[in-house]
């Protein structure tokens, strides 16, 4: 979102403008549209926006139609494996790929020097177990593969760090090239006086908190088909970014980018680690231009758990104080990320500074390089991280102080946002404790029911905030054919989320069209204009704006046609269920009416976002509440029932979002009792890196879930007034998890996973003292 | 070998060293069953032969010779909407699929499920389905869509798998 704007606003003209993405802030020169619709407010009367609509590719998606990266055929195609490196530092002494070569189908190899320097593949010199350091090309996947393994490599080792510890000690091996730590460590937000609001405090809480690796584990895993005709270029991905696939094709492989296609039509889940090309991406395309012929490169599970991205590990030193009332004088972090090989900031540091008004904060962030895969985004990075410490320490807190920790965070609410002091969009996070208390009986169901000795029930709470305003550039088009079908043509993705859906509802609603009429087209660099990728939960506020833009210039244009047809003033028409009336009279023509007249004059309505409005919040908010049951003999959690409320604004289709809603809890029951990769320190590898061994949540694991949104909408934003909400809902699970569970035994968690060991450890520590 | 295919006979080579999941997608171009671990870990590439619920990714081809396989392309004879099943319809209804990749299986274990115990409890129906991961978190909407079905609320053939997209035209009056 925006903090700056500078320039004029002249409709049609430029200005620039600051935007957030995922936490990272980048200054971008933004175009004003020509004209903006007006904001649908909370009371705007809307029918096909705010409707239960079924997801409109849902039929492709239960009848096996719907094609995938995986699923992509193409006429005498072949097949590419990659080759990994089974040590985490040392250099290749040598490579032979001659068995390789000679096996059956076999057709085609790279090795270290054989890539283009931009593509980053294939040096000799390794930094982590699971790095890409050959690749095969056969006739098939099957023989790919077995040529992969036939390749001998032999290596001299150098020493290594995987974690924090071992990269940040005194004399630690060489991680990388530069050094171990990210420049300018640590990171550090600070607002206020610490020792003041520490001195403040009547009662002061210290914890230790640890958050493990997590894994995105999409099913579908990264994946490309490569394809040349001349010195043009298409890709098919599995990707939340085509554009930006787009921009890394052509900058690594050196080619411009209008030669450079991307098309992604259906993909198997993305959650933050498909949001750009990769590896496998240019394996692919340099094998089809060495070839001759399209080539197809899919990771396998192994390269999918071991090197496509992660949630990175966090050890988070807390101290919060606050007086007996509740009121909070100091939260105070010291943070420890390991991000692998690479990363960015995306830190636990920020969601201490933005949830809660308390004047002084402060947050020390210490990110290092081990010899482990780099990290990438995970639905609310940093955030969900930071959620664990600071809200356990929050409940922490108010058990010292006998609060409520509904109303401790109720007395804390922040009426501005407090780290920039910025007034929000709009923020019904007081909405959602109450309506989530109530649904819950938080207050009303206090006892613990005990079955036997054995089995205890908890309860607990936790909130969570996150910047969701979306933002600039992103355009529409709208298009209506000869039939009165509409067409949106945008491009964007559909993870899965339902953007298809979302960004129809939006055009139907705004051109009084049919919702069966509307169809929309999307994930084509080629053909679509740009939108940019479908990460932080922005596709809606960032792509919804533009496509409602350009339905109403394509109903505009509409009403200029019919009123001809009509002789009545465009303004006096309107429209709704593909039929635009003359108002206050009887007369009235279908859309099909009018286009079956234009014949093949074509109406097409174009759309941009406009920016944020200046200097001001936009975030998504919302509260969860558990009950859990633990097995004091074993160790096991059962999550019995999640609730929980947020507060995105207006929301398009309920059923979709609740659908987001349902997805993120239950990541986030995963990264609460089971989910966590494990390094081996010594051996510098994954020693989980299947998904037997991996645990992720069944449907055996699943509570009863109850997700809801608070009432309405956020014309400041945007003039839809929607948030986004994908990510959100991941942000306060564990942290609430963790406060039942904690509940439940007594004692406090500072460690997830809860597996069942750490369960008892925390149960013995107890009796112990 | 002869295989029938969602009521297709093929007639194959009998030598091919492929799991039934390959043998679907590759040979067959049947591709909505889909490959995610290929070590029986997922249930992505759940399938029905004969009547049974298998992995296809654990499942020899050759082993298959004479037998009689069912997959998400067979739930809706003729692939036309008009004719999904009420299980596909009530997955619409009940939004059980959201990125889909797991979809095709998670409709296979549910056909099967159904098919041997019309009328499952709601832990019957966990345990059964438990085997399907979803990464996207559609467990609870899965099952909704599986009681639905089991409580007769998508009886007969009733044509209109628009269910999804048809209704979608009405929502003005709502
Ligand atoms: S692909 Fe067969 S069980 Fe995972
Ligand atoms: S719907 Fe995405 S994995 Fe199940």
């Amino acid at each position: 979102m925006p903090r700056k704007t500078k320039g004029a606003a002249k409709p049609g003209g430029f200005v620039q403008t600051t935007v957030e993405i995922e936490g990272r802030t980048e200054t971008r020169i933004v175009e004003i549209p020509a004209f903006e619709p007006a904001a649908w407010g909370t009371d705007a009367e809307l029918g096909i926006v705010g409707a239960r609509v079924p997801r409109m590719d849902a039929p492709e998606r239960v009848s096996g139609r719907a094609r995938y990266t995986t699923d992509i055929v193409r006429p005498g195609m072949l097949h590419a494996a990659i080759v990994r490196s089974t040590i985490p530092r040392g250099t290749i002494r040598s490579l032979d790929a001659s068995r390789a070569r000679a096996m059956p189908g076999v057709l085609d190899v790279l090795g270290p020097g054989d890539a283009p320097a931009g593509t980053r593949l294939f040096g000799r010199e390794i930094f982590y177990a699971g790095q890409p350091i050959a690749a095969v090309c056969a006739a098939t996947g099957h023989a790919a593969r077995s040529a992969a393994h036939a390749i001998a490599v032999e290596y001299d080792t150098l020493p290594f760090a995987v974690t924090f510890e071992d990269a940040t000690a005194k004399d630690a091996p060489k991680v990388r090239a530069k050094g171990n730590v990210m420049e300018n460590a640590p990171l550090v937000i600070s607002r206020g006086d610490m020792d003041a609001g520490l001195k403040a405090a009547d009662v002061i809480v210290r914890r230790e908190y640890r958050t493990p690796v997590q894994l995105h584990t999409a099913l579908e895993p990264h994946g490309a088909v490569a394809e040349w005709e001349g010195d043009r270029l298409t890709v098919w991905e599995s990707t939340q970014g085509i554009f930006r696939v787009r921009e890394n094709v052509s900058k690594a492989l050196g080619i411009s980018l209008s030669k450079v296609r991307v098309i992604k039509d259906y993909m198997g889940g993305g959650f933050g680690a498909k949001n750009g090309a990769g590896p496998h991406t240019y394996v692919a395309a340099l094998f089809a231009k060495r070839q001759g012929r399209a080539v197809r490169c899919i990771n396998d599970r192994e390269a999918e758990q071991t090197d496509s991205g992660n949630r990175p590990s966090s050890t988070q030193r807390v101290t919060i104080g606050a007086k007996k009332d509740g009121t909070l004088t100091a939260i105070f972090a010291s943070i420890d990320v390991p991000l692998g090989i690479s990363g960015w900031e995306g830190g636990p540091g920020q969601i201490y500074h933005e949830l809660y008004a308390c004047p002084n904060v402060r947050t020390e962030e210490t990110f290092a390089y081990v010899n482990a895969s780099g990290m990438a985004a995970f639905r609310g990075p940093g955030y969900v991280e930071g959620a664990f410490g600071l809200e356990s320490a929050m409940n922490a807190l108010a058990k010292e102080l006998k609060l409520d920790p509904v109303a401790f965070r109720v007395k804390n609410f922040a009426k501005r946002e407090p780290r920039t002091d910025r007034p929000y969009s709009g923020n019904s996070l007081l909405q959602c404790y109450k309506e989530g208390a109530e649904v819950f009986g938080w207050s009303t169901n206090d006892q613990r029911p005990m079955t036997n000795d054995r089995l205890r029930v908890g309860k607990g709470m936790a909130a969570q905030v996150w910047p969701t305003g979306g933002g600039p550039p992103a355009y529409a088009l709208v298009r209506m054919n000869s039939d009165a079908t509409v067409d949106v043509l945008a491009g964007t993705q559909d993870l899965g989320t339902g953007a298809r859906t979302v960004l129809s509802q939006i055009a139907a609603e705004s051109l009084g069209a049919k919702l069966s009429d509307v169809r929309a087209i999307i994930g084509d660099t080629q053909s679509l204009p740009y939108t940019g990728n479908s990460w932080g939960s922005m596709t809606t506020a960032s792509v919804g704006p533009a496509v409602r833009m350009a339905a109403e210039d394509a109903r505009r244009q509409l009403f200029e046609a019919a009123g001809a047809m009509f002789d009545a003033a465009p303004d006096a028409l309107e429209a709704r269920d593909s039929r635009i009336v003359v108002r206050d009279t009887d007369r009235t023509m279908t859309f099909a009416e009018v286009t079956a007249k234009l014949g093949n004059v074509m109406i097409i309505g174009k759309g941009s976002r406009g920016p944020n409005p200046a200097d001001t919040a936009i975030m998504t908010f919302g509260a969860q509440f558990a009950e859990v049951e633990v097995d004091l003999d074993t160790g096991i959690v059962r999550v019995l029932r999640i609730v929980a409320a947020h507060d995105a604004g207006r929301i398009i289709n309920p059923t979709l979002a609740e659908s987001q809603l349902e997805g993120g809890i239950i990541q986030g029951l995963g990264y609460a009792l089971f989910e966590e990769r494990v390094l081996d320190r010594r051996l510098g590898l994954v020693m989980n890196p299947t998904i037997h061994d991996y645990k992720i949540p069944t449907m055996a694991d699943i509570p009863l879930i109850d997700a809801f949104f608070v009432a309405g909408a956020d014309p400041v934003a945007n003039h839809t007034g929607a948030r986004g909400i994908a990510e959100p809902p991941m942000i306060p699970a564990a942290p609430a998890i963790a406060a039942a569970v904690s509940d439940a035994i007594g004692a406090d968690v500072t460690e997830i996973p809860l597996t069942p060991w750490r369960v008892l450890a925390a149960i013995a520590a107890k009796a112990r003292r | 070998m002869r295989l029938t295919v969602n009521g297709r006979v093929h007639t194959l080579d009998s030598a091919l060293p492929l799991s039934l999941l390959e043998l679907l997608r590759d040979r067959l171009a049947l591709t909505g069953t889909k490959f995610v671990c290929g070590r029986g870990e997922c249930g992505a590439c759940t399938v029905q032969l004969d009547g049974e619920t298998v992995y296809s990714c654990l499942t020899l081809a050759e082993a298959c010779d004479g037998a009689t396989v069912l997959t998400v392309e067979g739930l809706a004879p003729g692939g036309g909407e008009p004719s999904l099943s009420p299980l596909q319809r009530a997955f619409i209804a009940k939004d059980a699929a959201q990125c889909g990749f797991c979809t095709p299986g998670q409709l296979m274990a549910a056909h099967t499920l159904l098919a041997r115990n019309p009328h499952p409890t709601d832990d019957e129906i966990r345990s059964g389905m438990s085997g399907n991961l979803c990464r996207c978190g559609t467990y609870p909407k899965i099952l909704a869509a599986v009681r639905a079905v089991a409580d007769g609320e998508f009886a007969g053939s009733a044509g209109s798998a628009e269910a999804g997209s048809a209704e979608a035209g009405s929502v003005n009056a709502a």
